[in-house]
């Protein structure tokens, strides 16, 4: 369970405000976040795993404050980028998993067939070996996903993770983040993705403009969008 | 791409190896090769680690790409020497040129970068008053990746320069390259945080520090 207390974040260094002081409990499994660019969207969702920390009020996650027990909090958190890219660090698929490993599993052989496992889970099995640069984007962002789940956390926050990908891989990558039996809260362009969600958060000028269920979030969606 | 993304399984004497004797061999072969002055030692110790690098079975297409570039470094220097008119000299530098990229190759051909940052880690221990062994190995790993992902940014930063006319611009092709350069390191930074590894560098650095 995600809880935000009067959350607000006011952009480093400066005093510009770029998220309202914001309370909100995310409780569905499956939460869409969705928004004009520039709206607060990403600063909400890296505010769930301490990625941003609050200017004022908190953020806890199951309890635990992203701002005192942030280290606990990321460990139950995975966070998923548009730009797999940066969040891939290690030449090889196998081995970039096994990174995520490091902390949970000792004994390199286990490490090995670990992550040979959590890519086989995820349609990876044949490239474990491969360079993470022959990856095509919608396997390098399965590979993220791999590496984000090997550890087990129990809440995923992607954001816009299909934004950079074609529709087949949209579509894959999308069917995969809904059959997790995690929490997911997804920031999305993604209307199709949004309305599959149990709860639907509009996003504008740093505040939620609006948040229940997806037909009628979408539709609040499109009215601000025609009202520029 | 770098050097380490070499790395391929198998099953050689060199891949049994242990990361750390293998380590050990390259810097001892390294001090052999800038010792040793006579021509002739110099091509036999680089016939052996070319015949060291071929016994990891090592990918043909990347490994050539890894070599040519020293090979040309190595053919330009012996050139030099020869012109300078010490033949000894140029054959000398030359063949421990190869020798010195042959068995770095073979190192890396060889050792999975797991192992290799294990070693860093292992070997900066000493220093963990003052720097985390984990953070230091995750640097290593951290270089070793970015190198191709720099030469990409390069590249297509001199692509749109180029398409917008701008070739003879330096600033066009260093400005855009240098922002993208920034917000990759940004990017990076976040995704080594979100994945939990800053905190187990420094967790592991606290834990380091012995008081006596
Ligand atoms: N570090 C920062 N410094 C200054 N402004 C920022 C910073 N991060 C985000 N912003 C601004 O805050 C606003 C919200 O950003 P963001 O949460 O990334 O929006 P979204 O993900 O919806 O596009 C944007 O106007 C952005 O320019
Ligand atoms: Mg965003």
């Amino acid at each position: 369970m995600i809880e935000f207390q009067d959350a607000s974040v006011v952009a480093p260094g400066t005093t510009v405000r770029i998220l309202e002081p914001t309370t909100l409990t995310l409780a569905e499994r499956r939460v869409a976040i969705i928004g004009a660019n520039g709206s607060g969207k990403s600063t909400l969702a890296r505010l769930i795993n301490g990625l941003v920390l609050p200017s004022t009020g908190s953020v806890t996650v199951d309890g635990r404050d992203t701002r005192r027990d942030a280290a606990a909090v990321r460990r139950s958190v995975g966070f998923l980028f548009t730009d797999p890219s940066a969040q891939l660090i290690m030449p090889t698929a196998a081995e970039d998993v096994a990174l995520s490993l490091r902390r949970t599993v000792k004994g390199k052989g286990e490490r090995a067939s670990a992550a040979l496992a959590a890519l086989e889970s995820i349609g990876l099995g044949d490239k474990g070996s491969v360079s993470v640069h022959a990856l095509s984007g919608g396997q390098r962002q399965l590979l993220a996903l791999a590496g984000v789940l090997a550890v087990g956390p129990s809440i995923i926050v992607a954001d816009e993770p299909t934004t950079l990908l074609d529709l087949r891989w949209r579509a894959h990558v999308d069917a995969l983040l809904a059959g997790l039996d995690q929490q997911v809260i997804e920031v999305t362009h993604d209307l199709d993705a949004a309305s599959r969600a149990d709860r639907v958060i509009v996003m504008e000028s740093g505040s939620v403009a609006f948040d229940g269920k997806p037909r009628a979030a979408v539709a609040a969606y499109r009215r601000l969008m025609a009202g520029t | 791409m770098g050097l380490f993304g070499l790395y391929r399984e198998r099953h050689t004497p060199l891949h049994r190896a242990p990361a750390w004797a293998k380590m050990l061999g390259l810097v001892l072969a390294a001090a052999w090769l800038a010792w040793c002055t006579v021509p002739a030692w110099s091509v036999a110790s680089a016939l052996v680690a070319i015949a060291l690098l071929a016994s990891t079975l090592p990918p043909l297409g990347p490994t050539l790409r890894g070599v040519v570039p020293v090979l040309v470094i190595a053919a330009a220097t012996g050139a030099y020497q020869l012109w300078q008119g010490d033949a000894r000299l140029a054959v000398d530098l030359a063949a421990d040129f190869v020798s010195l990229i042959c068995l770095s190759l073979a190192v890396t051909t060889s050792t999975p970068l797991d192992e290799s940052m294990g070693l860093v880690s292992a070997a900066a221990r000493p220093l963990r008053r003052w720097i985390p062994p984990e953070a230091l190995a995750l640097v290593f790993s951290l270089t070793i990746r970015a190198l191709p992902e720099l030469t990409r940014i390069l590249a297509e930063s001199r692509d749109a320069a180029r398409s917008r006319g701008l070739d003879r611009s330096p600033r066009a092709m260093l400005i855009p390259a240098g922002v993208r350069t920034v917000g990759y390191a940004l990017a990076v930074g976040d995704a080594i945080t979100a994945r939990g590894l800053a905190d187990e560098a420094v967790s592991v650095s606290r834990r380091g520090p012995v008081r006596r």
